[in-house]
């Protein structure tokens, strides 16, 4: 599990998926349980692990 | 998701049944219907037929309330709303296709513009996908309704991270269920029911509400 300090020193549990209706990547944070950005360029994310099916 | 009435503005609180695999079409239902617009109909309903979608349109049901409450209740059921687009459409008639397929996409449902090629879009419209009705059309409809497919595992696997954020998980859970009638979505969306303090609510509440597909 990636995990990403804030500022506020808050361990955050981020995760990309593809959308495939835009061929881009959505970044999600799963402890906050938002989609917090939306790749602006073509692939993935860096240093982001691309969340898979359960 | 909280769907506002287009009458008293005030909180629809009963559930929707949901139409899972079917396809809302929106065009011209008052005859005359012209031949072109036929031709495109027919297209539509023999492409998703053939993907085990149903075609149904305003005209399917008949509830004997509010007609407007109606058309919403219906997009919100389905999972694809299909508008037509052409140069015989009367004004009126293309100006209520473009207020329903703006009421598809604010209820996050897929939706699509099938245009005849001498037929022209709002500008509003310039970022909606559109299919133009030529030669290729079954093929690149069909081709359409199978990347649906895909769609629906995203919103799935997109649930799956938001389960600290139940009420989205299960919409997204719902949309899922909507394009691929996956009776284990359904039980997905129990589960997180099941998650502490969510079970306990009003049954008319928010969160049930959106478990109820």
């Amino acid at each position: 599990m990636a995990t990403k300090k804030t500022s506020g020193n808050t361990k955050h549990d981020v995760v990309q998926v593809r959308n495939p209706r835009t061929g881009r990547y959505v970044k999600i944070d799963r402890s906050a349980g938002r989609i917090v950005d939306h790749k602006k360029s073509a692939g993935p994310y860096k240093n982001i692990p691309v969340a898979r099916k359960r | 998701m909280i769907i506002y009435s287009p009458m008293d503005g005030d909180a629809l609180t009963s559930p929707i049944p949901s139409n899972p695999r079917d396809c809302f079409l929106m065009t011209r239902l008052g005859k005359p219907v012209p031949r072109g617009i036929n031709e495109i109909r027919r297209s539509i309903t023999a492409v998703c037929n053939k993907a085990n979608y149903k075609v149904i349109d305003a005209s399917s049901r008949v509830t004997g309330r509010d007609f407007l409450l109606k058309i919403w209740r219906l997009i919100a059921s389905t999972p694809l709303s299909v508008g037509i687009c052409h140069e015989e459409i009367p004004p009126k008639t293309q100006a209520n296709i473009y207020y329903e397929l703006g009421i598809a996409q604010a209820l996050g449902k897929e939706s699509i513009i099938v245009k005849s090629p001498g037929a022209e879009t709002p500008s509003d419209f310039v970022r909606t996908e559109h299919i133009e009705f030529d030669a290729r059309f079954s093929t690149t409809f069909a081709d359409y309704l199978e990347s649906l497919v895909q769609q629906a595992s995203h919103y799935e696997l997109v649930a799956d991270q938001l389960d600290r954020n139940p009420i989205l998980a299960l919409d997204y859970l719902k949309r899922a269920f909507l394009i691929t009638g996956d009776e284990q979505l359904r039980n997905k969306a129990q589960q997180l029911l099941n998650e502490p303090g969510l079970n306990s609510r009003a049954k008319n509440s928010v969160e049930l509400l959106a478990a109820t597909f």
